[in-house]
């Protein structure tokens, strides 16, 4: 135990002098409730107000109505146009053509006909798109009412069926993406926050020859390795929980009911992903030490392990295009608490014997990793290397 | 005491089969200096790296203060201090740090370890690095940490891969004297080196390996008379050059 304790205090004693790798862990968790606050602030913009739309309409003295009614709801007239947007509004060419008849087939009681003409093939257009249909359905609407009733008819006729719309996604798409987004940086976090000092104390250890030395000594290479594991681990924690402490914080800035949505880090949810995450922070490290002890130079342990950090990446963009997740992904570490993330975030309950398989299998993988790396250091290979 | 015997070490390179050790036998007694002699390849790092544990002998064994390693290493190594042929420093840490880490995994803790620490930057005469940082070390002064790491807990046997590589010749006077007050205490201490004077100065016993064999072994005097020359640089040439060497 006193060697043990000895071993990790030393490697505490490098790990938090070394200025370089402490930054790499603290950035991450400082650029975490940044990109939050700016992305929730950007989408709630996006969503809730109703930015100006150019729009080139052809014969709009032929409406002067419609046309006012459009500027109600900053639908402008693509004259008006800021110098410094024009090139963008030209680009996106709306066009909507009123036809010379307009106030005579309108008189008449005609239909008429409007033509809107653009790339709707454009994702960008969307919301503009819907504004402009919604708006020229309201007017037209409001026209054949008022038709109706100065003739006497009870508008309500025309609405036979009233749908009555009650979305209980919880919370809504955008917020989920928010929180998807929040769970993804959660496990680069613990991906990334330990990596520096996983190869320093591994790979750079080798290089700086004092690895040998430290083979040479009475000492199990079981402690040596389980010592490096928690000393890299406990950076990675320390960047984790900082994350989401700081992201709490930021959260409470933005207004995100404007946009529908439930999501909150409360204490408890940030209790519930800290133990989510701990174990990930230790098989992040263990696998990182696994690569690292084996790779020939810094150099190469640092490309070998920037492969590792994909993992957390790909592995929750996958899951999002399996519909049908088969059952045993709930288990694997990363995919497990990427899926618990995601119910955590939805406000469901949590499945706390979930966590616990996940966790486990988590924990034995690790376990794994390190009796196999404390075998292959007695290596005759690896001292063999070494020189 | 140190016992190596019948040594033998292949190693596979690509296609080619490198024997290392071709049955090397020798033995570094208690209250002696053993000088370790041979040309570079001859095989005395990997002597040195199954003497640790760290390599697996194909035939033959080691054995210290009557522990074999290859059967239990961890113990082996509890009664050696080892310089290394390659060494490093941990650049994060202080000297104090460093020899304090040591000490701890040879198991010392509290006022023992103090003292032990505090004894071992006497006898090296290192007291005014022990607080600063190793980082831009010179490599004298990187050797003393390693030095004073590896004797902190002042082991029954040293092992010694060229120690006075790089040392000036106050350091190198400083550490003469500390081997031959230890050797006086009765401890077994293994030395490499490629300076003769030094071998012929302070080793009571010299070995000479060539071609993973002990090539020759007696005190430098006796060395000198077997080739006939008066300088035992010579007498190693030689020594290692001719077949009546192997023969004696």
């Amino acid at each position: 135990m006193n060697q043990f304790k000895a071993l990790l205090l030393k490697e505490y004693k490098e790990a938090f002098r070394d200025k370089r790798a402490l930054m790499v862990a603290m950035m991450m968790a400082v650029m975490a409730p940044v990109m939050i606050f700016a992305l929730s602030k950007t989408m709630i913009k996006e969503l809730v107000e109703t930015p100006p739309i150019y729009v080139k309409v052809s014969g709009a003295e032929f409406a002067p109505k419609l046309i006012k009614q459009f500027k109600d709801e900053n639908i402008l007239l693509f004259a008006d146009v800021p110098s410094e947007d024009k090139n963008l509004w030209h680009e996106r060419n709306i066009e909507i053509t009123i036809p010379e008849t307009f106030a005579k087939d309108m008189i008449a009681g005609e239909t008429i006909d409007i033509v809107l003409r653009t790339d709707y093939s454009d994702k960008a257009m969307n919301a503009p798109l819907r504004r402009i249909k919604d708006e020229i359905r309201n007017y037209a609407r409001s026209i054949g009412y008022k038709r109706l009733l100065v003739r006497g008819v009870d508008i309500r006729l025309l609405k036979p069926v009233n749908l009555i719309e009650q979305n209980t996604a919880l919370p809504s798409s955008n917020a989920m993406f928010i929180s998807m987004m929040l769970g993804l940086y959660l496990l680069m976090a613990a991906f990334m926050s330990g990596l520096s000092v996983a190869i320093d104390s591994s790979a750079g250890e080798r290089e700086r020859n004092v690895l040998e030395m430290l083979l040479c000594q009475p000492v199990s290479t079981l402690k040596i390795v389980l010592a490096k594991l928690v000393g890299a681990s406990t950076i990675a924690i320390i960047g984790v929980v900082l994350t989401l402490v700081l992201t709490s914080f930021s959260v409470g800035f933005v207004d995100l009911t404007k946009i529908g949505a439930t999501f909150s880090l409360d204490a408890f949810t940030i209790a519930a992903l800290i133990i989510l995450l701990i174990p990930i922070c230790f098989f992040a490290s263990a696998l990182q030490l696994f690569v690292s002890f084996q790779a020939k130079s810094f150099k190469e342990a640092q490309s070998t392990v920037s492969m590792i950090i994909m993992l957390p990446a790909m592995i929750p963009v996958a899951l999002m295009f399996i519909d049908d997740k088969p059952k045993w992904l709930d288990w694997l570490p990363v995919s497990g608490q990427s899926l618990l993330m995601e119910d955590l975030f939805k406000g469901l309950p949590v499945d706390w014997f979930l966590v616990m398989a996940t966790s486990l299998v988590t924990i034995a993988i690790t376990i794994a990793l390190v009796v196999i790396l404390s075998i292959r250091l007695k290596s005759e290979k690896v001292v063999l290397a070494l020189s | 005491m140190i016992e190596v015997k019948n040594l033998h070490k292949t190693f596979k390179v690509g296609k080619n089969v490198v024997k290392a050790l071709d049955g090397l036998s020798f033995t570094a007694k208690d209250g002696e200096i053993t000088g370790i002699l041979g040309p570079n390849g001859a095989g005395k790092t990997t002597c040195l790296r199954t003497l640790y544990g760290l390599l697996t002998a194909d035939q033959g064994s080691v054995v210290i203060d009557g522990i074999q390693v290859a059967e239990s290493p961890l113990e082996a190594r509890s009664r050696l201090g080892i310089f290394p042929d390659k060494f490093g420093l941990y650049e994060r840490l202080s000297a104090y740090e460093q020899i304090d880490y040591f000490a701890s995994i040879h198991g010392m803790q509290g006022d023992v370890k103090k003292q032990a620490i505090e004894q071992v930057l006497i006898d090296l005469e290192m007291q005014e690095l022990a607080h600063r940082k190793t980082l831009g070390f010179s490599q004298g002064q990187r050797m003393k940490v390693t030095l004073a790491q590896a004797l902190v807990h002042q082991p029954k046997n040293f092992v010694l891969d060229e120690p006075t590589r790089g040392l000036d010749v106050m350091s190198t006077r400083i550490l003469r004297n500390y081997l031959a007050k230890h050797r006086d205490n009765g401890h077994c201490i293994l030395f490499s080196s490629h300076v003769m004077q030094e071998v012929a100065a302070l080793c009571d016993r010299v070995i000479i390996v060539a071609d993973g064999k002990l090539a020759a072994e007696g005190t430098p005097q006796e060395l000198c008379d077997l080739a006939g020359e008066k300088l035992l640089e010579d007498a190693f040439v030689k020594l290692i050059g001719s077949d009546e060497g192997v023969a004696a």
